[in-house]
């Protein structure tokens, strides 16, 4: 009688956590499925991993949790090159434009996928700041003085072949990501600038989707380099730079004795100022004792459109 | 006695047919007519015999989204409800513009034994947010893909987040490649897992129907049960599940004001189509926007010069109103029944701001920029003012702002809108939310 009684709780415990009807049929080890369902489930919670991943690495390390999980990761590294070779060929013209200044150096990356849903995805953004960081440490390699102003841009190739220690290289990373979200991937271009301490450097990301703090994300991205103006005034000032060179999209910067050429003007000192359309930037920069040194301004997609066309 | 009545009533019907109003209504309506005579000599007439509801999907790229539209065409098409279409001919989704906008979406149209469906399926966020502002393709329901070998991949967060956005009150979730599964149990725990997904977006998880099967199985005739069977029931649960959206006809009638007519001898006269609903004879109406609100009552309807009892959503009309001069009534005002629809100052919209190449602005907007808005048959000048957090719009981008007219207008919500600058459209967009207008909105106009 007792023994019946034991027999139904244990079910029904079973039953629970099984969370189907099935366990109630299969009576022989009716446990160990139980058990491997919510590991299961666990493990799919913890990793990320897609359902028939997650089963087969249980399966294959009889239910330990550690091995499967390290299992997972090897395994999501070789699918990922396995499915970036198969997406190679499709167009990749979304994207996000990943900005991080530190001190007196700062880098803008672009990194394309597919479409906007992936843009907006965590895993998509924690690789668009692996990728900067990696190349701000590349730069910072490079240049131990700080003494001159110095820009570097790399194209997708090179920063390919970055490392992000222990052996992997930025490639790696995308292949993993691109495994992880399915769509195909690529590292466009970056650009690194290093700067003497007596200069500053502004930046601005328009659309910034972000969710992480330390670094902005999105469609647009603008770096300025300038001089001078007030110390508390510097953040401010570098800001409303960088939105007018984001929105207005000068190609290059001119003089500041230049003579505006109406709506067309495509040099940055001469064109009508965005955040004060009474005044150009040249006005507003000798206003504030300033003087813009370069700037660069990406837009995300904007190359492959180009090249499109 | 009842003679002379009967000549003078002969008398003023013609005089309501005036030459102002003939001219008007005909020539609004010379072109759509001669246009769909010659639609029916060379294309198949559309039978409008079955309730119309608009569906899509989404779901991520691999997870088999087309491959199930195609299915669902196939299996439909051998019941004589549809025309098959291949994975390639939907995969495609053709540049299309609405409004000038370029929007990347495939449509595929057919029927089940109870409703016509009309598919839409966009590759991106964006096209989907388009789609909702233009209103090419207003989804009533839609339909998430999730595959089962997968479970929910990371992307299906946006999607729920999407379908939230664009207002679909309605999901149903078809769990795909379940022929690539072996176990059983496994398509339970995606279907658990996408359950607690759908109640944290605030969806009813719990009652939310769940169909499992494979889209391929039905493309190549493969195990009936995951596939034809599956798809047959997946509509048939999008058939009772997606409600029917309300017919514009039940709702109270909006006649956006075109021109004022005064006619000798009978009164004035309203012209305009009929936006919605039914008006009868006698009915009683108001005048609403330009700062008047007037209330009167409908003493006659025409139509093509003839009179008739009642006009329905979609018709080209004079109204005849009681007790109103030419000038209480003006173009922009609507003719509505009385209470249905209040004008308003100030709203929320989400709004797409046209790029350079579909033939907008090239500068980024910023807040207090001033343009035009136009909606119905009316335009004000309005203030822009972005959410916090942004500084400004590029063009090609879809946002949240908030509009402040310089006058109240007749505004609801879901109402559509276009701004114009000049000559220039610069975007387009619908009102999601009415704000009460406060003294601090007050500013100078210029």
């Amino acid at each position: 009688m007792s023994l019946t009684f034991l027999f139904r709780t244990v079910t029904r415990d079973a039953a629970k956590v099984g969370l189907s009807q099935h366990v109630q049929l299969l009576h022989s080890g009716c446990h160990l499925r139980a058990a491997d369902k919510a590991l299961l489930m666990k493990l799919r919670k913890s990793t990320g991993y897609t359902f028939i991943n997650c089963k087969k690495a249980l399966e294959k390390f009889d239910n330990d949790v550690t091995q499967a999980e390290s299992w997972l990761q090897e395994q999501a590294q070789k699918e990922g090159w396995s499915k970036a070779h198969k997406l190679e060929g499709r167009k990749a013209k979304d994207g996000l434009i990943g900005l991080f200044v530190r001190d007196q150096a700062a880098v803008m990356v672009e990194v394309n996928c597919e479409t906007d849903f992936v843009a907006r995805n965590e895993k998509f953004q924690q690789l668009v700041k692996n990728v900067a960081f990696a190349t701000l440490a590349h730069h910072l390699n490079k240049t131990q003085t700080q003494a001159s102003y110095i820009k570097s841009v790399m194209q997708g190739e090179e920063l390919n072949k970055l490392s992000v220690g222990e052996g992997s290289s930025l490639a790696d990373q995308v292949a993993l990501t691109i495994g992880r979200l399915g769509e195909n991937m690529s590292l466009k271009r970056a650009v690194t600038v290093g700067v003497p301490p007596e200069w500053q450097i502004a930046s601005y990301v328009h659309g910034d989707v972000s969710c992480h703090n330390e670094m902005a994300m999105g469609r647009y991205g603008a770096l300025i380099i300038f001089q001078g103006g007030k110390e508390e005034e510097r953040e401010a000032l570098g800001r409303k730079l960088g939105q007018h060179v984001v929105g207005e999209a000068p190609l290059s910067l001119g003089n500041m004795d230049d003579l505006p050429c109406g709506e067309s003007e495509t040099r940055l000192l001469s064109q009508t100022f965005l955040g004060d359309p009474s005044r150009t930037v040249a006005e507003f920069l000798r206003g504030k004792q300033a003087r813009v040194l370069d700037f660069v301004r990406f837009h995300c997609g904007e190359v492959a459109s180009e090249k499109a066309e | 006695m009842a003679a002379l009545m009967g000549v003078r009533a002969c008398f003023s019907a013609l005089q309501l047919s005036s030459p102002s109003l003939l001219h008007s209504s005909f020539r609004l309506c010379a072109v759509p007519l001669s246009h769909r005579t010659f639609a029916t000599v060379v294309k198949k007439t559309f039978s409008r015999d079955k309730p119309h509801v608009n569906v899509g999907t989404i779901g991520h790229v691999d997870h088999g989204k087309t491959t199930l539209t195609a299915a669902i065409t196939k299996v439909l098409a051998d019941a004589g409800g549809a025309n098959y279409k291949k994975y390639e001919d939907i995969d495609n989704a053709p540049e299309e513009k609405a409004r000038g906008i370029t929007i990347n979406a495939s449509h595929v149209e057919y029927s089940t034994a109870n409703r016509h469906y009309a598919h839409t399926d966009c590759p991106g966020h964006a096209d989907y947010v388009k789609n909702m502002i233009t209103g090419t393709a207003q989804m009533d329901g839609c339909i998430l893909v999730v595959a089962g070998t997968d479970g929910q991949m990371p992307q299906t967060r946006e999607h729920l987040l999407l379908a939230r956005q664009i207002g679909v009150e309605h999901v149903v979730v078809f769990i795909n490649k379940a022929d690539a599964v072996e176990d059983k149990e496994m398509l339970e725990l995606v279907e658990i897992e996408i359950r607690e997904l759908l109640t944290e977006f605030g969806y009813d998880g719990e009652n939310t129907p769940v169909v499992i099967g494979s889209a391929l199985c039905a493309l190549e005739n493969r195990e009936p049960e995951l596939g034809v069977n599956a798809v047959m029931k997946l509509l048939e649960i999008v058939d009772s599940y997606v409600p029917l959206p309300k017919r514009e006809l039940d709702k109270p009638f909006l006649l956006p004001i075109e021109g004022v007519f005064s006619i000798p001898g009978r009164g004035t006269v309203v012209s305009g189509t009929l936006e919605r609903g039914v008006i009868k004879k006698g009915d009683d109406c108001e005048f609403v926007g330009h700062n008047r609100c007037l209330k009167s009552v409908v003493t006659a309807i025409e139509m093509f010069h003839k009179s008739l009892d009642q006009a329905e959503g979609g018709d080209n009309l004079g109204a005849l109103v009681r007790g109103l001069k030419r000038e209480d009534v003006r173009r922009g005002m609507v003719m509505c029944k009385p209470g249905s629809i209040m004008p308003h100052q100030k709203v929320q919209a989400q709004v797409y701001i046209l790029s350079k190449e579909e033939g907008g602005r090239h500068k980024p907007i910023l807040t207090n920029y001033m343009p035009i808005m136009y909606s119905l048959t009316w335009d004000m000048t309005c203030r822009i003012a972005l959410p916090s957090g942004k500084d400004m719009v590029m063009p090609g981008e879809d946002t949240p702002l908030n509009l402040t007219l310089r006058q109240p207008m007749v505004l609801e919500q879901g109402q559509r809108f276009t701004l114009r600058d000049g000559k220039q459209t610069i975007g387009t967009g619908l009102v999601t939310e009415i704000l009460t207008f406060t003294d601090e909105d007050q500013c100078n106009w210029g």
